[in-house]
């Protein structure tokens, strides 16, 4: 943690938590986006001006008791904000629950230690893919921000924190709502049983069945809860050295991400794309549309290598080939973190010979975009009009330098480093063998298949889920 | 502008398959010699043009085949065959065209081919998803795309002939015979008309004339950048040129977000009148306004909607009460606006009667010759031009003009200096992305 960070951790702690836990009670559930300070007051009234009815949250949750599940939410404010910690009736927390290490036994086992033993676990496992502890000084930091009075002076940057700001209150709030429902489920059931309830006890044992399928969605969505996972991205693929058997190669790459893409759903969009001579191609870059396209594919930036007997080889030898692949997040407008300036561009078209204008009839106005002062380029010639491609072009170009300035702030705040988003070519991250044997493995997890032909038409995810599980987990154990 | 009527049928599929027999016979006819004598003889005689090839289009401008209704179909395996005889035809070309005249290549075709793809399928994802479907929907006949691909290679028959459109900017245009399609240098005029009017409010609001207008590429172009009292009326010689330009003006799309026409539902914003389709079919835009729409609401600009299988896009119809298209010679239609034009557009003909001849095929074989011919330097035109721009515009008033390169903008830029000293200031010559210098801009004293 920086000084700075514990200065204003220290400072706010007691303060913040608090007021936290309102604005975050409050907020409207449809807009996690939308905490201005404002709203943030206005909360805080709403909070006095309840609690000043008297309730204790003990009458409070006994009268929610009685009527059933529609209160839980007002229960679930009060309760959060008298102990941060919530716990069952008898003082069960979700810790404790974990600690218990009741059996978890199979969904179809009716037992409800079982499934609460399981959801509890979830949560742990959602929270440490949170990274639980730094989100919580993140958030701190955030709010303080938030607070200043001069924030909107600098709308850019005012708008930057208070989403930040928004999405993690989102996830914090998530989770805060996962353990209440939990310790809800469980108090309910033990009501019950006091009671003798049967309707009720089995109901109540249901929910949180359902509870316990829903969570182990949520533990998967934890994986891709960095900044920029949501975002769609480009991946870029190049050949390495060695001639048209690399080239061959990265053309395979390319097609195994394409048709990725297109299994989850993703729109593609080859935007810039150099053919091999006789086969392949040098490098090309995909455009992969849809959420959390960055998330998943970032998990494969690194250097593939390939081995087999090469088709291109008279002489039947084995070869050994790589292709390198970079992803970069394509950011929302207004979330650039490089504002780019019109005149640092030298704006090309490219392959065209001639005379040009009425002269020539052209399908090709390919256009290459250089950003003098960083000498960053980006090409596209798969439009239809030269307009577009220059367009899309600079969204590339667009991306690149966002990808550059994050790496540059990562470095600068340590506690943003983001060790997966390295575009370092190098480091090899997965093997493909066809031949003697066949497999493809990953070098990061060990992760291994033995089919590669499924693997080449793009069925990676296993591989993507394994590296990403595998790196938050070591991360966060840190 | 057109009455309503020439709008309403033309996507009947009569006259469709009128223009697909026509577009056979013409196959067959057209040697280069025989297209060009058509053209001169359109510039010459208008009104005898009715028994030529080009009448009937012109009377109905068609339908790009990225709009018409899907309302063929073929066998995956019958569309794959297609396509691979498709592709081993532009393979076989290799780099042949590009020796001879500066042709495309096969690289180039086979982009091509996977455009023609994606405006001839009702579902152009359909291939690549590899979801199995046995049947294909499609917005022309296989037999029909047997033909147009032949036309490619065989005649060098243009692409954008071929699909009846031109994408520019991001304007989607119909375009056909008669008609010059839109080059990308051209573009770069609505970005210099751009920079103009952001720096003075009342250019942005005033009266700017497109001349020669063709598909009225720059005509809308401009249009769209305008300010609210800001019209554009744009001329043309070529009675086709006019047809093509009134079609596009009213019918014309553009798109929004780089993204491809597939649709699933249009929305017009301001009536709020939608239609769904299955899928992401396209709908046709007209469907959407209703039986002759042309007077109906008058709305602005109105909306349309879409939501795809992409992120949000927008089809939009332009503000047709912003542009209007007259026939006639430069300047002729327009001598009402003397001295109170606020900008000058053109791309005329530029280049120079004796390299006519040895122009790429595209060009030389398939684009009317009265677009392209700019007399024995290739001046002729623009010569003209500068003239009437020194009586037509404003004081202020800005022009900027297309040129077949370095020694036609110096010689503009001469020519102004001298004979039409003082006349003008700010004059400047303005390269294209390929560094050849293009434009010519300027503004009346
Ligand atoms: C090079 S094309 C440009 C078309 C369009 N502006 C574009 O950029 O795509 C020249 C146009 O000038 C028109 N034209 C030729 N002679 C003309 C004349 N005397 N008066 C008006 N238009 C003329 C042609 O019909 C043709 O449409």
């Amino acid at each position: 943690m920086s000084s700075m960070l514990g200065r204003a951790y220290r400072r706010s702690c007691s303060v913040l938590s608090r007021y936290q836990s309102i604005s975050t009670l409050f907020q409207p559930p449809s807009d996690p986006q939308s905490t201005d300070k404002q709203q943030v007051h206005v909360s805080g009234f709403q909070f006095l001006s309840k609690n000043a009815h008297g309730f204790s949250s003990v009458s409070n949750k006994r009268l929610n008791f009685s009527c059933g599940s529609s209160l839980i939410n007002t229960r679930v404010s009060f309760s959060t904000l008298a102990a941060v910690e919530p716990s069952t009736s008898d003082g069960l927390t979700v810790d404790a629950i974990v600690a218990k290490q009741w059996a978890i036994l199979d969904e179809s086992e009716g037992d409800w230690k079982s499934h609460a033993s399981a959801i509890a676990q979830s949560i742990r496992l959602i929270k440490k893919r949170l990274q639980w502890e730094k989100l919580k000084v993140r958030l701190e930091m955030l709010s303080i921000q938030m607070e200043k009075p001069d924030l909107w002076d600098d709308p850019v940057l005012a708008g930057k924190i208070s989403r930040e700001h928004g999405s993690l209150m989102g996830k914090m709030k998530q989770v805060n709502g996962l353990e209440q429902e939990l310790i809800d489920h469980i108090d309910m059931i033990k009501l019950a049983h006091e009671e003798d309830d049967p309707d009720l006890e089995s109901e109540s044992v249901k929910a949180l069945l359902r509870m316990r399928q829903s969570v182990k969605e949520k533990e998967l969505e934890a994986l891709l809860a960095g900044e920029h996972d949501s975002c769609s991205c480009y991946i870029e693929v190049q050949a390495g050295a060695g001639g048209t058997e690399s080239m061959d190669w990265a053309g395979m790459v390319m097609q195994m991400y394409k048709m990725w893409a297109q299994r989850h759903g993703y729109g593609v969009t080859i935007v810039d794309e150099m053919c091999g001579e006789i086969a392949g191609i040098k490098r090309a870059t995909l455009r992969v549309d849809g959420e959390y396209a960055y998330g998943y594919a970032k998990a494969e930036v690194g250097a593939h290598r390939l081995v087999r007997i090469s088709p291109f080889d008279s002489a039947k030898r084995r070869h050994t080939s790589f292709a390198a692949v970079a992803v970069t997040p394509i950011l929302g407008d207004g979330s650039h973190h490089v504002q780019i300036n019109e005149s640092d561009l030298r704006i090309e078209r490219y392959r065209s010979g001639g005379a040009g204008g009425q002269h020539a009839n052209v399908t090709d106005s390919a256009v290459r975009i250089t950003h003098i002062p960083t000498g960053i380029t980006a090409a596209c010639q798969n439009e239809r009009s030269q307009h577009q491609n220059k367009a899309s072009a600079m969204a590339v170009l667009q991306s690149r330098l966002d990808q550059r300035e994050m790496a540059r702030q990562a470095q600068i705040n340590a506690h943003y480093t983001q060790s997966l988003t390295d575009n370092s070519w190098g480091n090899q991250i997965r093997s493909y063998v066809l031949h003697p044997y066949r497999m493809v493995k990953d070098l990061r997890t060990n992760f291994e298949v033995s089919d590669p032909d499924s693997v080449l038409e793009g069925e990676i995810d296993d591989f993507i889920l394994s590296f990403l599980t595998n790196s938050m987990d070591k991360e966060n154990e840190a | 502008m057109a009455s309503s009527s020439t709008l309403k049928n033309e996507s009947s599929s009569s006259t469709e398959e009128m223009n697909l027999s026509t577009l056979a016979r013409a196959t067959s006819l057209s040697t280069g010699l025989a297209l060009r004598t058509l053209h001169r003889s359109i510039t010459c005689k208008p009104i005898s043009c009715s028994s030529t090839l080009y009448s009937l289009t012109s009377i109905n401008p068609k339908t790009p085949l990225f709009l018409r209704s899907p309302d063929f179909t073929a066998t995956l395996s019958d569309f794959q065959k297609w396509q691979n005889w498709a592709k081993t035809l532009a393979l076989s070309v290799n780099s042949s065209f590009k020796d001879s005249d500066n042709g495309p290549d096969s690289e180039i075709l086979l982009r091509e081919l996977s455009w023609l793809i994606e405006d001839a399928l009702e579902n152009p994802q359909s291939l690549s998803t590899g979801s199995q479907v046995e049947v294909l929907r499609l917005r022309a006949d296989l037999g029909d795309l047997y033909t147009l691909w032949k036309q490619r290679i065989e005649i060098r028959r243009p692409f954008q002939y071929i699909v009846g459109c031109e994408h520019w900017r991001d304007l989607v245009l119909s375009v056909e015979e008669g008609v010059l399609i839109p080059r990308p240098e051209t573009e770069l005029i609505i970005d210099l008309v751009c920079d103009v009017i952001n720096q003075n409010v009342d250019l942005k609001g005033g009266l700017w004339v497109d001349l020669g207008t063709g598909s009225a590429a720059i005509a809308i172009g401009i249009g769209r950048i305008l300010g609210d009292t800001g019209r554009v009326i744009a001329t043309d010689l070529s009675p086709i040129a006019v047809q093509v330009a009134e079609f596009n003006v009213k019918r014309g799309v553009y798109l929004g977000e780089n993204r491809r026409p597939w649709a699933v539902q249009l929305i017009r914003a301001v009536s709020g009148d939608s239609v769904t389709c299955e899928h992401d079919a396209v709908v046709e835009p007209a469907k959407i306004s209703g039986e002759g729409d042309n007077s109906k609401d008058g709305s602005k600009d109105d909306e349309l909607k879409v939501s795809c299988l992409y992120p949000t896009f927008q089809l939009k119809y332009f503000d047709k009460d912003k542009i209007a298209v007259k026939q006639g010679s430069w300047f002729d239609p327009l001598t009402e606006f003397q001295g109170q034009v606020a900008g000058i557009v053109s791309n005329p003909p530029y280049i120079p009667s004796g390299h006519i001849n040895g122009l790429q095929a595209e060009v030389g074989r398939h684009e009317p010759i009265l677009a392209l011919d700019g007399g024995e330097n290739g001046m002729s035109e623009l010569l003209h031009l500068c003239n009437g721009a020194a009586f037509m515009l404003k004081p202020g008033g800005f022009f900027a003009f297309e040129t077949n390169g370095e020694d036609q903008c110096r010689f503009l830029v001469d020519h102004m200096e001298s004979v039409y000293r003082n006349s003008f200031y700010d004059l400047r010559i303005v390269p294209d992305f390929a560094g050849i210098r293009r434009f010519v801009t300027g503004n009346r004293t």
